[in-house]
């Protein structure tokens, strides 16, 4: 019998092919056993410039065009490197410091090695792709050398060797042979080939093996610029500052192990949870976990333990008599720890410093004395991190903590920097340039956090500018709220029509374009939007049909046109998730071409549009309804002002006007249905910005108005929306993509009812939407028309976040949309601004059968992902355009000082929350801003009175009509410029 | 895991280190089993597959393995029945195939068709050609390997036929979505390019460009296709090569073993 085995040696590749095995594990928990086949090969280049024998060999891609060699002939030298030299980073120096690889003063001439590509993918896919940018811009000649696959550099694993270690090994090889091949060129000047790594063993064996190899910061200490670089090098790479801490110094608890957590969570003894820290008090965090219905109190810096808002943590409730009532007392970081010292860590100290101790001793005072045990909620402290949320964050260095030496020479100096994001704690820094970037807004991030220090370390990253610039401030802004601002690359660039603003629908009806497409152009069609509103996501039409009834059509514009799931477009706008808009900057999720022109519903063109039509009888009930594709040509943009002076004006009696009044009719009608319905009216201070047009800087803050023509927009779309969710649900009813607002737990409006009944003796209920709207009626204070509204806005913060969903994640009661109660919802009506809405459209078109399935429609999973990202991404944005609304409103009131009324919406031990309708801002008032000494107070927190004496007599109590100045300020510890409130009186 | 198929760009090379145009190793043994009537082996890459062919002979009582349907086994021509098992270990999700599996019933049918257009089938009326295919291991191509190593246990099995059927798999260094018209054309797909990129599958009949198989189950744009099909029909070229070179040293090595005894029909070759 011949035998199936293969004898070696009659294999004439054998030599070339070696295998790879990785082992993964499912996600149902198998593991797996991947065998791949590796082919090795001599025809891989070195892509030096220098090298003639690979310049000969080039490889060659199906139309024969080489691949351009990439690194330099003349590679900059450094003070030890004279020759010049080429560098290749191990995966470690990729993760810890991509910044400074994207520096353009530095880090020329860089070899990538396909293992460190690959470990850098599994470890950080951002980080790889920004790896993968660098080598796809030319002028910063990154290269990637695949030496896994070159038979002189290919390693292969030894018995016993640690993955690690086998691959800290083939970076070694490949630095070697890079050497020797380089040598072999016999040019005058051979660069040197340097390993950069920050392993101290991976750098010793180099030295071993006779390659160059540097730490990181032994390399940028040779460039020239070194000393900013190296502030840039993270904190904990640098072992040598870090000294050993005996364990007396240890602040902080240990953290349990991982399989310690894990089990203490799997038997219910430990709770897990994200970590958020209270706005008003830095030193008191809550965690809401599954096994209670209220949210449990994590009070004090030990008990925190380390825990940044945001991270996924591990908690243990503590026994029951040291339960705490939820702090009523505003306690600021930067008010209690103004003076530390950011040299003095450990020595002795404890976590929390005496001030803090104080602090929170007067609360644990409060608590104590009283008898309220019904109060106390469940407490818990932080037993370890399941993952860190940490990111990069926005701040600057606090002035007070700088020393006077640091501030003149270059001396390596520890600061502290202060986070715009109040929730998070001072970072400490070391940097050699101080001096220049006091005053800078600038972005650092957090390496550690260990128990021997206070506070956590972080490196510095860049500086925006100098505070409270408009460009740095800005930036500041988009970053605390991780916006992508980047310009539009080439490659997404290149997926616009080649038309450019040349386009037009084309005129022959046989064209490709016009394939399953209704010609509408002769539809009186219109669009109303804010003024200058440049991406018209929607336009509208209404006629009389001869029966009676009425054919409305709400016409979006054709983004799926133009994007094609999954290029570089599709996956830079799904990234992106939404356009922003910030006072004076819109950040786009699509390239402007589209955006503002070609999908832009513009009048007097002609556009593709995506329509939904109905047909309405004159009590819009629904008759019928279909969905096209379409071409249209809108006859008008109005703002929402014309459209309202038109249709107030009975003079006009053209057909477009009144199509415009018939629709104002219908969409009342729909208004009322939903209002019947339980939907409810909800309310968050709107303001907007008025900006001089020369200068754009802001003169005065509005409120907003509301006019008939929003809500007509409004309701239509509302109407499209719910249209379409119904039919995309029903085609696929795994995979819609669908929004819903969940029903808020009863927990949330405990605080909301109880004051409502104590001040007023107003009932909340809140069995349905439709019962919370009507009792939401009848909180009305008839001498005080902002009452509702107040209590709308206090409503408003009890909800949910609505979010998208894969509707095959959820049961179909779990659809429901809260807010405007509606069964199902999804966003459709927005393609140019939200990526939801395309997919949204991609699934639409699908179901009518306009295109085929595509996978972005049938992926379960990645519609999940989808979801994920743009609800994120929706959050961000709101939050994004609320802080610059904020921004601006405190630069419109710089240098003025108004006085206006407020109310007081939340009532603390040792201050107040005021709301100031007009600016619609905000603002805590301490009350050891009310006179000088602090007055004394006494807190009736049963009652919401707060009542001092002393150096001033003063009752004040929830829901408070007062008199506030309200003027900027510059908030000399936070760096911010804000609105500042001082009380005046009560009424 | 290894970098995915977006990598090509970076450096023309694949996942596994192949340039576009590079067929991966492919080994071949024929006569592999002495008892059967014919047999081989193929590894192309780690896709691993054997192959016994029985017949043709009478058809025996019904046996549950078809490719066509058994009852025409009274025709005029031999009736090709195929039946591939594919091995539970073979894969890396170790899932198991049943014998009614759909996919495993495709697979049969088009090998039937695509032997029986070589095969001179006519010669045996009334009776079989059993051909027992089985998968021992799969990382792509994995129909152009049943293909193939049927070929060559129909060779062993002496089976009269106008030139061997030779398959492989062509694909494109970029997915369908990215809608990349200058994307290379990709010779030979292992799994991991299966599952990401476009491909199809094609068999010749020898050195011809006839082509007898072409199979395509993803989408990819019809400008595209051409390119790939040049190299798929290219690769068949060098399959064909690698298995006539199989075919023809097993011979030299029988007839100087002994085993049989050197025939008009071997003339033309060298033997030494
Ligand atoms: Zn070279």
């Amino acid at each position: 019998m011949a035998s199936l085995k293969r004898s070696v040696d009659s294999d004439p590749f054998a030599a070339n092919i070696s295998s790879k095995v990785y082992v993964r594990s499912t996600k149902s928990g198998k593991v797996q056993k991947i065998v791949r086949e590796v082919y090795l090969r001599q025809d891989i280049p070195c892509s030096s410039k220098l090298c003639q024998s690979c310049l000969k060999a080039t490889p060659r891609d199906a139309a024969g065009r080489p691949i351009p060699f990439v690194l330099s002939e003349a590679p900059a030298g450094t003070s030890v490197f004279t020759q010049g030299h080429y560098l290749v980073p191990d995966t470690n120096a990729f993760l810890s410091a991509m910044d400074l690889f994207e520096q353009s003063s530095a880090f020329y001439d860089v070899v990538v090695l396909q293992i460190v590509l690959e470990e850098l993918r599994n470890r950080s896919l951002p980080l790889y792709n920004r790896l993968v940018g660098l080598t796809q811009s030319e002028d910063k000649r990154f290269y990637v050398f695949f030496n896994e696959f070159r038979l002189e550099t290919h390693v292969a694993r030894e018995a016993g060797e640690s993955v690690n270690d086998r691959n800290d090994r083939a970076v070694r090889k490949a630095v070697a042979w890079y050497g020797e091949h380089l040598a072999r060129t016999k040019a005058k000047k051979i660069p040197a080939v340097v390993m950069l790594s920050n392993d101290r063993d991976n750098l010793r064996k180099a030295k071993q093996e006779g390659i160059h190899a540097c730490s990181l910061a032994e390399y940028v200490k040779q460039l020239k610029d070194g000393d900013r670089l190296l502030d840039m090098i993270p904190e904990t790479q640098d072992r040598d500052v870090i000294k050993e801490k005996r364990p007396n110094e240890l602040l902080y608890p240990e953290y349990f192990t991982m399989s310690k957590m894990m089990t203490g969570v799997k038997s219910g003894l430990l709770h897990q949870g994200t970590f958020n820290v209270s706005p008003y008090n830095y030193l008191e965090g809550s965690i809401r976990v599954p096994a209670f219905p209220k949210s449990l109190i994590v009070p004090g810096r030990e008990n925190i333990n380390r825990a940044v808002d945001g991270d996924l943590v591990v908690v243990e409730v503590l026994p029951r008599d040291q339960w705490k009532e939820p702090s009523t007392k505003v306690i600021e970081e930067d008010a209690i720890t103004r003076n530390e010292n950011p040299d003095a860590e450990g020595g002795g100290d404890d976590a929390v410093s005496e001030k803090e101790r104080k602090a929170l001793q007067e609360e644990v005072r409060r608590t104590h004395s009283k008898t309220t045990e019904g109060h106390a909620q469940p407490t818990a402290r932080v037993v370890g991190v399941i993952k860190r949320n940490w990111r990069q964050y926005v701040g600057h260095i606090d002035q007070s903590s700088v020393s006077k030496s640091a501030q003149q020479g270059r001396k390596q100096d520890t600061v502290f920097v202060i986070p715009m994001d109040k929730k998070i704690p001072k970072i400490r820094l070391r940097t050699r340039q101080v001096a220049e970037l006091l005053g800078k807004r600038i972005l650092v991030t957090i390496d550690a956090w260990d128990r021997g220090s206070r506070h956590p370390v972080g490196h510095f990253i860049r500086s925006l500018g100098e505070l409270e610039t408009k460009a740095a401030e800005t930036e500041a802004l988009l970053l605390e709220y991780d916006v992508q601002y980047r310009p539009f690359p080439k490659t997404v660039l290149d997926c616009l029509p080649k038309e450019g603003h040349d386009w037009k629908v084309p005129e022959s009806l046989d064209d490709l374009g016009w394939r399953d497409r209704e010609d509408l152009r002769h539809l009186l069609i219109c669009s109303i939007d804010p003024i200058g509103c440049q991406d018209i996501d929607d336009a509208l039409h209404c006629r009389p049909l001869p029966n009676g009834n009425l054919e409305v059509g709400v016409h979006i514009a054709d983004v799926s046109h133009f994007v094609k799931p999954n290029n570089a477009m599709d996956t830079e706008a799904s990234i992106r998730g939404t356009t922003v808009y910030l006072v004076d900057k819109r950040i786009d999720m699509l390239p402007m071409l589209l955006g503002t022109d070609l999908c832009s519903l513009k009048p007097y063109v002609e556009r593709y549009a995506f329509s939904v039509l109905w047909e309405l009888t004159p009590d819009a009930d629904i008759v019928s309804m279909r969905f096209t594709k379409s071409v249209i040509k809108s006859r008008e943009a109005f703002s929402y002002e014309q459209a309202q002076l038109r249709v107030d004006d009975a003079s006009q009696q053209d057909e477009l006007t009144s199509s415009i009044r018939a629709l104002m009719a219908l969409s009342r009608k729909l208004k009322q249905k939903r209002m019947d319905a339980g939907a409810l009216s909800l309310s968050s201070p709107e303001v907007k910005v008025q900006m001089e047009s020369e200068t754009s800087d802001p003169i005065d803050v509005k409120t907003k108005q509301h006019l008939d023509t929003m809500s007509l927009v409004e309701e239509f779309m509302l109407l499209a929306n719910i249209s379409v969710a119904r039919k995309i649900y029903e085609a696929f009813p795994q995979t819609a993509i669908l929004r819903r607002h969940g029903a808020p737990p009863k927990t949330n409006f405990d605080e909301l009812a109880n004051q409502l009944r104590v001040k007023r003796g107003f009932e909340l209920s809140i069995e349905s939407s439709r019962a919370l709207a009507d009792s939401l009626d009848t909180c009305v204070d008839p001498k005080e028309p902002f009452f509702n509204t107040l209590i709308r806005i206090l409503a408003t913060r009890c909800m949910m976040a609505a979010e998208y969903f894969c509707s095959g994640t959820q049961a179909y009661p779990e659809f429901r949309h809260y807010g405007l109660a509606s069964e199902i919802y999804t966003h459709f009506t927005s393609p140019i601004r939200r990526y939801a809405d395309l997919v949204a459209h991609r699934q639409l078109a699908a179901a009518i059968e306009y295109e085929a399935v595509g996978p972005g429609v049938r992926s379960r999973g990645r519609l999940e992902a989808v979801c994920k990202n743009i609800n994120i991404r929706h959050r961000n944005a709101q939050m994004a355009g609320r802080a610059s609304v904020a921004y601006y409103v405190g630069q419109a009131l710089r240098g003025k000082t108004t006085e206006e009324d407020g109310f007081i919406m939340k009532i603390l031990s040792n201050g107040f929350v005021v709301l100031v309708p007009r600016f619609g801002i905000d603002s805590l008032i301490r009350l050891r801003d009310l006179a000088e000494p602090e007055p004394e107070a006494t807190f009736d927190a049963e009652n919401y009175v707060l009542t001092m004496s002393g150096s001033k007599e003063l009752r004040l109590e929830l829901f408070q009509k007062v008199r506030v100045r309200v003027m900027d300020q510059k908030d000399e510890t936070s760096g911010k410029r804000g609105a500042k409130m001082e009380f005046v009186k009560a009424y | 895991m290894p970098l995915d198929t977006s990598a090509y760009s970076l450096a023309l090379l694949r996942v596994d280190g192949r340039r576009w145009n590079e067929l991966r190793r492919i080994h071949a043994q024929i006569r592999t089993q002495a008892a059967a009537d014919g047999s081989s082996y193929l590894e192309m890459g780690h896709t691993k597959v054997m192959c016994v062919v029985t017949g043709p002979s009478e058809p025996g009582p019904r046996r549950g393995t078809t490719g066509g349907a058994a009852a025409g086994a009274s025709k005029a021509a031999a009736e090709v029945a195929v039946s591939v098992v594919v091995a539970g270990f073979s894969s890396v999700d170790r899932k198991k195939r049943g014998r009614g599996d759909k996919r495993n019933l495709e697979l049969q049918s088009t090998i039937s068709n695509a032997l029986a257009a070589s095969l001179h089938t006519h010669l045996f009326p009334h009776s079989v050609i059993q051909v027992s295919l089985h998968v021992l291991s799969q990382d792509g191509s994995l129909l152009a390997a049943l293909i193939n190593a049927a070929t060559l246990a129909c060779v062993d099995a002496g089976i009269p036929m106008t030139d061997y059927v030779v398959a492989c798999t062509a694909g494109s260094t970029s997915t369908y979505a990215a809608g990349d018209e200058s994307a290379d054309p990709l010779l030979d797909l292992n799994h991991q390019e299966e599952q990401e990129l476009p491909g199809l599958t094609v068999a010749t009949l020898g050195e011809t460009d006839r082509v007898a198989v072409l199979v395509c189950e993803s989408r990819v744009q019809v400008g595209r296709l051409e390119g790939m099909l040049a190299v798929g029909v290219d690769g068949c070229k060098q399959v064909r090569e690698i298995l006539d070179r199989v075919v023809r040293e097993k011979g030299k090595r029988m007839v100087l073993e002994g085993t049989v005894v050197k025939g008009e029909g071997l003339e033309d070759m060298d033997l030494d």
